[in-house]
């Protein structure tokens, strides 16, 4: 009898189709298939750029490669023109490559850009380009490493203040122009400084209503490897690059205090937990074949290094800004490692081209299809005002209302020049209620805690489908940035507590010591005033515990700086000055 | 007879318990994901000390696994998941000897233990996720001192068995051969003239080697817009830069006959150059380039017995006379023109004999 049972059991695990299948593309002998840069020409052949300096087109309907261009240095980036015309971004510029006598090898090799520096340090790696509605190209410079050198001969302007830092701590530097940064080509073919501060971004591109992100690696600044939102003028984060701003006058930026750099930079749309989601995020895809590789249309799917994993995101704006979550998509089935480039082919199934180049992993290209069979998966996550909403791809039996098959953790990493970061403030966070809607599509978890500034780790087990299907992706990391507005205080704020208090609170305010750290509008090294209103409700019971804040000081809510204690402060005091504040 | 017997017992002893020194192995990190020393001996039951400093600029940890179980401690390490970065990826498991927990870039951690009394080979490895499969080595607990051959140790990452199979490109021939087997650099067989975009050394960081037939090569800088210098005999070893670890730069195969001494060949120093790209005729790249403003196109040849170079240079806007500067020092090379006179080194050409003329450099016979 048990075995029977044991035999029934084991029956849908054994049938159960998988949704995704991993295909190989067999290589050219002769090939190191150490892919830089994946692409497709609109009649449907594969282009793809390997380290050795080949781009090789792939007939898929055939089979066969063919030799395209040759000679390029470094190739990590391509944009398709036309079928006999692509951009790719080699070590020392922006090449238009074209077959100009329709003999299907590329004959003129035309420099788009070389506008920015070069020193022949190993670790100057360029991506890009993309493409965005007007007509602009982005495309993203890595600094130099501090494992190797400068070369005796250089191009660009030499800066060293973007290299020496006093206490020789090694960090990647940008010594001429423009390491570090994300740059925009015009059409008219200005190259333009757009953002700065990245290290080792391996990965732009585009989601579907043309806003760009970029990834970064784990390194020195970068606590966990992060997505960023690259929007013009921002600063991410790595220091050396800030050299080239338009105007510094700062010195070295490795001098500046952390804080004041902390101040300075756009923080990630999402941590990828090192270690647990990703190691090394590649390049971000969006999904725009419209259900044909799946239920994800529109979600944006990165590559990972360092193991067999495509990583998901599933990004929602929230207080003007992109936050949100990352899953991996696909782990296993065949995967390989170094999946360095993506991209969906005219037959909707997404193309990872992969390198072990100077690292781990494998080489070569594989293709991921969609069979059309139904999984379990969390199709999207959401914050909630006082937690997060699961919806599912699949109807969620009664096992997605037992809080013991959910594991919340959160943590933080610290913004420093270390190399890397450790989960800082890691603390298990209580389910307080769980609710589904009737369908079986939603679940709500309520939590006791949302503190913005932590990755929030949830792992789901034992979760199964009203099919019977397992969750095949049980393991979400949402970077919760921000909280939401409470409700009906986001837009006017009614004045809850007394005129006179108010009053009098702006005016301890003045006389004290808070502007030293704090400022109305702008973040100094504390939040600001009115950061501090949007994310507190204006409550008595929000007061109490400012007020206490004020006296005792703390850290951790805001980020590494602690604030000072004012315990010479009166409780009456302190609780005036913070509804003046949160009247702001 | 006892006697003896005794004394045999104490001789056997004697490495065991008298000579137990402290050895002290000292552990880097090499580029690449490697142990800088990727085996070493020590004797049965030795106190052992590893000073591990992380020279790397990733983090590392440090494991020592019972003999066979690396590729499962692994395995197990990544199964961690979301626990790996609080356990410093060191799975809980019986195979785990000794261990040393992630260690940060420049940082150092000593790990002691007393060697096993059973000799055997002791895996070591980091388990740091993605690491494990490249980063490992072996620890021989042996009395012999000496160790299998570096080539066939299976205990070892395959790429450290051997000196590293250099891809060296000697043959002009381009049959893509070395050392007796095959190694093919490309999935063709690159036929001159041909190129590369490099590191190279005596040129700016935008280097572009060309391979031309006749056992001639050069070296254009594309920072610079002029030919920086040319050689025969052999093209390029680009083994180094192409493993992509570290600085690197592909190296001259051959002979250096001519190296440019010119500030600038066309026009006067300081002229304002920018690089246009390169077409490529009968697959022999021409350099389109503007000098102060006026497009310049360069293409250059073998001539035709292999003893030198043809530079051809088409200037069609040209509307002035101009001077070729061939430079100070000619070294092994002499230079003549198909248009214009020389005065020393330095070639005059009328506006219109500018349009359109060769330089050809002659290998000086020796």
């Amino acid at each position: 009898m048990k075995y029977i049972l044991a035999f029934i059991f084991l029956i849908p695990t054994c049938l159960r189709a998988q949704s995704y299948k991993v295909e190989t593309i067999p290589m050219p002998e002769g090939l190191k298939a150490e892919n830089g840069a994946l692409a497709f020409f609109p009649d449907g052949r594969l282009v793809a750029a390997f380290t050795r300096g080949e781009v090789m087109t792939w007939q898929p309907r055939t089979g066969k490669w063919k030799l395209f261009a040759e000679g390029l240095h470094d190739p990590l980036g391509m944009l398709v023109i036309s079928n006999s015309e692509i951009l790719v971004m080699q070590r020392p510029e922006l090449t238009r490559i074209r077959d100009t006598n329709g003999d299907g090898n590329a004959d003129l090799y035309e420099n788009v850009t070389d506008a920015f520096g070069l020193t022949g340090n190993y670790h100057e790696f360029n991506y890009g380009p993309v493409k965005d509605r007007n007509g602009n190209l982005y495309i993203a410079l890595n600094a130099s490493s501090p494992n190797g050198r400068m070369r005796p001969e250089v191009r660009g302007k030499v800066n060293l203040a973007g290299r020496d830092s006093a206490d020789g701590r090694k960090q990647m530097f940008s010594a001429v122009p423009y390491r570090g940064w994300i740059m925009q080509l015009t059409p008219q073919g200005k190259l333009l400084p757009w953002a700065s501060g990245f290290r080792s971004p391996n990965g732009i591109g585009f989601d579907l209503n043309g806003n760009l992100f970029a990834t970064d690696n784990q390194g020195d600044w970068v606590g966990t490897s992060p997505l960023y939102h690259v929007q013009k003028g921002r600063f991410y984060g790595h220091p050396a690059s800030l050299v080239w701003t338009k105007g510094w006058n700062k010195g070295s930026p490795f001098q500046l205090p952390v804080n004041v750099l902390d101040s300075m930079r756009t923080k990630p749309v999402v941590f990828f937990p090192h270690g647990i989601i990703a190691n090394s995020p590649t390049e971000p895809v969006a999904d725009n074949t419209r259900g044909k590789f799946g239920p994800f249309a529109g979600q944006m799917l990165i590559g990972e290094m360092n193991r067999e994993r495509i990583v998901r995101v599933m990004l929602e704006k929230v207080g003007g800004e992109w936050q949100g979550a990352c899953v991996p998509f696909l782990d296993g089935h065949g995967l390989r490692k170094g999946n360095n480039r993506l991209v969906f082919g005219p037959d909707g199934s997404l193309y990872t081209g992969q390198s072990s180049h100077g690292w781990l992993g494998d080489d070569g290209i594989q293709r991921i299809v969609f069979t059309g069979k139904a999984q379990l998966d969390i199709l999207r996550m959401h914050l909630t005002q006082k937690g997060f909403d699961f919806v599912f791809t699949q109807p969620v039996t009664a096992s997605a209302l037992k809080p013991a098959n959910y594991h919340i953790r959160r943590y933080r990493y610290a913004y420093h020049k270390k190399y890397g970061s450790p989960q800082l403030d890691v603390q298990a966070v209580n389910i307080a209620s769980i609710r589904a809607t009737p369908d079986g599509k939603k679940v709500s978890l309520v939590l006791d805690e949302l503190e913005p500034g932590f990755v929030y780790e949830v792992k789901m087990d034992n979760i199964m489908s009203r099919q019977g299907l397992p969750l095949v992706n049980g393991l979400v990391c949402y970077t919760l940035n921000k909280l939401l507005p409470a409700p009906g205080t986001a837009v006017v704020k009614p004045p809850v507590f007394p005129a006179a208090d108010i009053a009098a609170g702006r005016k301890l305010l003045t006389a004290s010591d808070c502007a030293a750290c704090h400022k109305p509008d702008t973040k100094l090294v504390g939040p600001s005033f009115k950061d501090i209103a949007r994310k507190y409700a204006a409550t008595e019971a929000s007061v109490t515990r400012l007020a206490d804040k004020i006296i005792k000081g703390g850290t951790g809510v805001w980020g590494n700086v602690p604030m000072a204690p004012h315990s010479a402060m009166s409780q009456a005091d302190a609780k005036k000055i913070t509804r003046y504040i949160l009247s702001l | 007879m006892q006697y003896w017997k005794g004394l045999l017992c104490l001789l056997a002893l004697l490495p065991l318990r008298l000579f137990a020194q402290d050895i002290t192995i000292p552990m880097g990190v090499m580029p690449g994901l490697q142990f800088d020393l990727v085996r070493f001996r020590v004797p049965p039951g030795a106190r052992v000390k590893i000073v591990f400093t992380n020279t790397d600029d990733m983090n590392h940890n440090l494991l020592i696994v019972k003999p066979g179980t690396r590729e499962q401690v692994v395995s197990e390490a990544l199964q961690l998941g979301e626990k790996g970065p609080e356990m410093n990826y060191t799975p809980a498991s019986a195979n785990v000897l000794w261990s040393l927990p992630v260690i940060a870039p420049q940082q150092s951690k000593t790990l002691e233990f007393t060697a096993p009394e059973t000799p055997n080979i002791y895996p070591f490895v980091c388990t740091y996720p993605g690491h494990g499969t490249l980063m490992y080595g072996a620890m021989y607990v042996t009395a012999d001192t000496a160790l299998p051959a570096l080539a066939t140790d299976v205990n070892i990452p395959p790429q450290r068995r051997q000196d590293d199979i250099s891809l060296e490109e000697k043959d002009v021939d381009h049959n893509n051969m070395h050392h007796g087997h095959s190694t093919a650099l490309h999935p063709y067989k690159p036929v001159p003239p041909y190129l590369y975009r490099v590191f190279i050394e005596d040129a700016s960081p935008a280097a572009i080697a060309v391979c031309l037939p006749m056992q001639l090569a050069y070296c254009w800088d594309a920072s610079l817009c002029k030919l920086r210098f040319a050689w025969h005999g052999g093209f390029l070893d680009n083994s180094d830069l192409w493993k992509g670890k570290g600085d690197a730069l592909a190296k001259v195969v051959g002979v250096k006959f001519f190296r440019d001494s010119a500030g600038y060949p066309l026009g006067a120093p300081g002229a304002k150059v920018s690089y246009k790209g390169y077409r490529l005729i009968d697959r022999f790249p021409e350099f389109h380039y503007t000098v102060n403003g006026l497009h310049v196109y360069e293409r250059i040849q073998p001539k035709a017995d292999g003893s030198g170079l043809i530079r051809s240079f088409r200037i069609p806007g040209a509307a002035q006379p101009l001077v070729f500067h061939a430079g100070d020092e000619l070294q092994g090379t002499t230079f003549e023109s198909t248009a214009g006179t020389w005065k020393g080194n330095d070639l005059r050409l009328t506006a219109a004999q500018a349009k359109a003329f060769s330089i050809i450099m002659t290998i000086k016979a020796h």
